[in-house]
């Protein structure tokens, strides 16, 4: 065993832990938006319920940035190279 | 050459040996088409290796050059295994330009020119069937990208980088929950066409080409994060073809990408690694 396979940076740990846990919180995000947006376009809510809706959505996307910066984490580092199966989450 | 002796005392003195590529034994292969080239970093110069109906293209190598822990440490590190590989294609591609030579894998390994032998020997026939196959044949690689994402429409707001966190969050303005529904919708909707149209791209392209290979593999797509390329990558195969039907390729790339408004990149010819089965 050689050394250098074992990374001990605590910090860069740290990190790769915060990007870790906001990926799959990420990935819990954009399932629920995706559902909402297929219950809102088959209908049978109220203006008010879509708004409502909308706007948790709008405030947990925005919370969600928050986090990013404030831990220092880019959008594009929320994701996981799931191999053949592609990415974890969408690419833009 | 490494059997136990005092030579095995010596780490430093193990050699292995490293197999490049199988060729027939008939070729006018020479040992000068070899000797210019260093072959793997380390090793000894390069030399031909003959079986009964074979020839291979080998190498000794330092054994404690090529262990597991070694090799490992090699492929987390990309200048370092390009620095192999390149060494490696240079052989291979040496000893395809004389005639048929079936490439083997980066870092084919046997204990000593005896085990290598007995594999020439022993996978003969399989070694036969591949260098038929490919035969007055090269590899192409085609890689076809996706249209690029459209350009933001005028007045759009990015859907990702809003300009929130400066500032205390205020209440959100009456109608913007349905406005971010919407936003996001089209940013789905328009990513899943984008999907669907690149995916029928590929599929016509792979089928045109198919049609003109003697044998075609599909390998899988880039990730976008390992080269750097933010086009989306919607088809990465690799086909046979032969000799003389190089110009028809090169007329069909030419109308595809005409056709279809995907960027279409052809490569080639390559030494056949794709179509050369498990040997």
């Amino acid at each position: 065993m050689t050394e250098s396979r074992v990374d001990l940076d605590s910090e860069k740990m740290g990190r790769d832990l915060v990007a870790l846990v906001l990926t799959v919180v990420e990935l819990l995000r954009q399932l629920m938006e995706r559902q909402a947006i297929r219950r809102v376009e088959q209908g049978g809510l109220s203006d008010a319920q879509v708004e409502e809706i909308g706007t948790t959505l709008m405030l947990l996307d925005q919370r969600m940035q928050e986090l990013c910066d404030q831990h220092g984490v880019r959008p594009e580092d929320l994701n996981l190279d799931l191999g053949p199966l592609g990415s974890l989450l969408p690419r833009e | 050459m490494t059997h136990p002796g005092p030579r095995a005392q010596d780490p430093v003195a193990q050699t292995a040996t490293y197999v490049f590529a199988v060729c027939r034994d008939t070729r006018a292969m020479n040992t000068a088409d070899l000797t210019a080239l260093p072959g793997m970093p380390g090793g000894a110069p390069l030399r031909l290796l003959s079986s009964a109906t074979l020839t291979a293209v080998v190498q000794s190598v330092p054994t404690a050059d090529f262990t597991d822990e070694v090799w490992q440490q090699r492929l987390s590190d990309r200048q370092e295994i390009e620095r192999y590989a390149r060494a490696h294609h240079e052989v291979v591609s040496a000893a395809a330009a004389r005639g048929p030579a079936v490439p083997l894998p980066l870092a084919t390994l046997y204990h000593d020119d005896e085990r290598a032998r007995r594999v020439l020997d022993d996978e003969a026939e399989r070694f036969h069937g591949a260098l038929k196959r490919i035969a007055h044949h090269a590899e192409w690689g085609v890689k076809v990208y996706g249209r690029q994402k459209p350009p933001q429409a005028p007045g759009a707001t990015p859907a990702r980088p809003v300009a929130v966190g400066a500032g205390p969050r205020q209440a959100p303005a009456p109608g913007a929950g349905l406005a971010y529904l919407n936003r996001k919708r089209s940013v789905h909707q328009g990513r899943e066409r984008r999907r669907q149209e690149a995916l029928s791209v590929a599929e016509s392209v792979d089928a045109e080409f198919r049609q003109l290979a003697a044998a075609s593999r599909r390998l899988r797509t880039h990730d976008a994060s390992l080269t750097g390329d933010h086009r989306v990558h919607v088809l990465n195969a690799t086909y046979l073809v032969a000799e003389e039907r190089v110009d028809e390729l090169m007329r069909m790339t030419r109308t595809l990408r005409e056709r279809t408004d995907a960027q279409i990149e052809l490569s080639g010819p390559w030494v056949p690694y794709s179509f050369v089965g498990e040997v």
